[in-house]
């Protein structure tokens, strides 16, 4: 595999909440345009590791990070790195949707845009459009743009943050457990526009689905505490695991 | 703490494990049966008749704890491998049961020659050897022990073309016991060729490792 197939090469990454440390020597290769789940028991690392893939987890005070993460080739923990500059590259998504409360279902997809600078509404209109129906959620809300996000169902809600992330054109999409606090049919519509996200985006979830990880990843990494177990092609990690703690953990024998 | 889909996994070996023992059963019967020249038809058939019922039991099952539990690893292995061996224990009743039917159109061995009876006997016992380290190494899942079916394999094959090519030198007219002993030969390395995969399936479910061993 050449090295520009990976949008993240990721060398010794280690993590501290002050002193106590949540991440130790990662190492690991993410593919582009493809979905890698990150599956672990809870505070296992899951979260932590993935905010470390957009510098998100050193906004929390007292916090550390030492190692390399490099996106597409360039280390985003360099001295001259620009963290503002990495996020506008990934879009996140998390357990609980968070639409802006007080914008309508338009406004929330082209926030980040105008919040650039776009103002021409023609190019606004076409973005929100393109946007929303590659979250699959046009048919059900094109009717109703303006009225507020707050008013979707979670499921839709959770659509629309995706949507309001690809208005922005970002190259990789972070979930931090997205679906978890979905019903089964919004469940399963999120993983069918994850799956297809895949075609263009590299997709990073984090789950303790692990039936959710089987279903929708083409690459699943466990970890345990703060360590990197097993990494690997979903259907050998799901059946024909190389670590025993793997075997444990996702057959339930611990976690 | 045990989990929800250890009850229906254990149900499910005790069910595997039982047939293993009556496809053994089976077998035995009806070579016995072939070569002492004693009738176990009837017998062989009403158990070769619930291989077949206890093989769709398993499948059924095997198929119930895929919906409920979405089993994975050392689990979801475990269930294509039973699906499979119960499989092969149906066709050991199956091909018993076709000996038997030789035996009953065609007589047993114990009319035939030596040079018949000897080669034919010896290669039923190690079949009869075969089929029962099958179902041992399926109980305790060893996979040692299955490997070794390969080597018993390669001897079966051997006992095989040598009595053929026999029978060719030695028999160029036909009577019940070549046409019979052909015919019980052949089942006989069917059902050594099942043994070993039984062997390839309690390999894989074992270790993960895909392997041959014809």
């Amino acid at each position: 595999m050449t090295r520009m197939s990976y949008k993240f090469e990721i060398e010794n990454l280690n993590a501290w909440f002050g002193s106590k440390q949540a991440l130790s020597n990662i190492n690991i290769k993410i593919k582009e345009k493809a979905v890698t789940a990150v599956i672990g028991p809870s505070g296992c690392g899951k979260t932590t590791f993935i905010r470390c893939l957009n510098r998100m987890h050193e906004i929390v005070p007292g916090t550390r990070v030492s190692g390399k993460v490099l996106f597409g080739g360039t280390d985003i923990y360099a001295e001259d790195a620009d963290p503002v500059q990495i996020r506008r590259k990934m879009g996140m998504v998390f357990q609980k949707p968070n639409p802006f409360p007080m914008m309508s279902i338009y406004d929330n997809v082209a926030a980040g845009l105008k919040l650039n600078g776009v103002r021409d509404k023609k190019r606004l209109d076409e973005v929100v459009e393109h946007s929303l129906r590659m979250a699959i959620l046009w048919d059900e809300v094109k009717d109703d743009l303006n009225k507020s996000g707050a008013s979707l169902s979670g499921g839709q809600q959770q659509r629309l943050c995706i949507a309001r992330a690809l208005a922005v054109e970002p190259e990789v999409m972070l979930m931090d457990e997205p679906a978890s606090a979905l019903d089964p049919i919004a469940t399963g519509k999120l993983e069918v526009l994850i799956r297809m996200l895949a075609n263009d985006y590299t997709v990073v979830i984090v789950t303790h689905n692990m039936q959710q990880a089987a279903r929708l990843s083409d690459f699943t990494a466990f970890l345990y505490l703060g360590e990197l177990i097993e990494y690997g092609p979903t259907k050998d990690l799901f059946e024909n695991p190389k670590n025993e703690l793997t075997e444990k953990y996702i057959t339930g024998q611990f976690g | 703490m045990s989990r929800l889909i250890d009850t229906g996994l254990e149900r499910l070996a005790n069910l595997v494990y039982r047939m293993g023992e009556l496809a053994h059963e089976t077998v035995s019967m009806s070579l016995e049966g072939y070569i002492e020249g004693t009738n176990a038809y009837e017998q062989v058939q009403d158990r070769s008749g619930t291989l077949i019922m206890m093989a769709s039991e398993v499948e059924d099952k095997a198929f119930e704890i895929m919906a409920r539990f979405q089993p994975v690893a050392s689990d979801l292995r475990i269930l294509k491998s039973y699906t499979k061996i119960a499989y092969d224990f149906e066709r050991y009743g199956r091909y018993a049961l076709d000996v038997s039917q030789v035996q009953n159109r065609l007589g047993g061995l114990e009319q035939c020659e030596s040079w018949i009876y000897e080669p034919v006997t010896k290669m039923s016992k190690e079949v009869m050897s075969m089929v029962r380290t099958s179902v041992e190494s399926l109980k305790s899942h060893d996979a040692k022990l299955a490997k070794s079916l390969s080597e018993t394999e390669n001897r079966v094959d051997g006992m095989y073309f040598e009595y053929l090519d026999r029978l060719v030198e030695r028999a160029p007219a036909t009577n019940k016991c070549t046409i019979s002993t052909v015919l019980v030969v052949r089942y006989l390395e069917r059902i050594a060729d099942h043994a070993t995969y039984i062997g390839e399936s309690i390999v894989y479910l074992a270790t993960g490792e895909r392997v041959t061993l014809r």
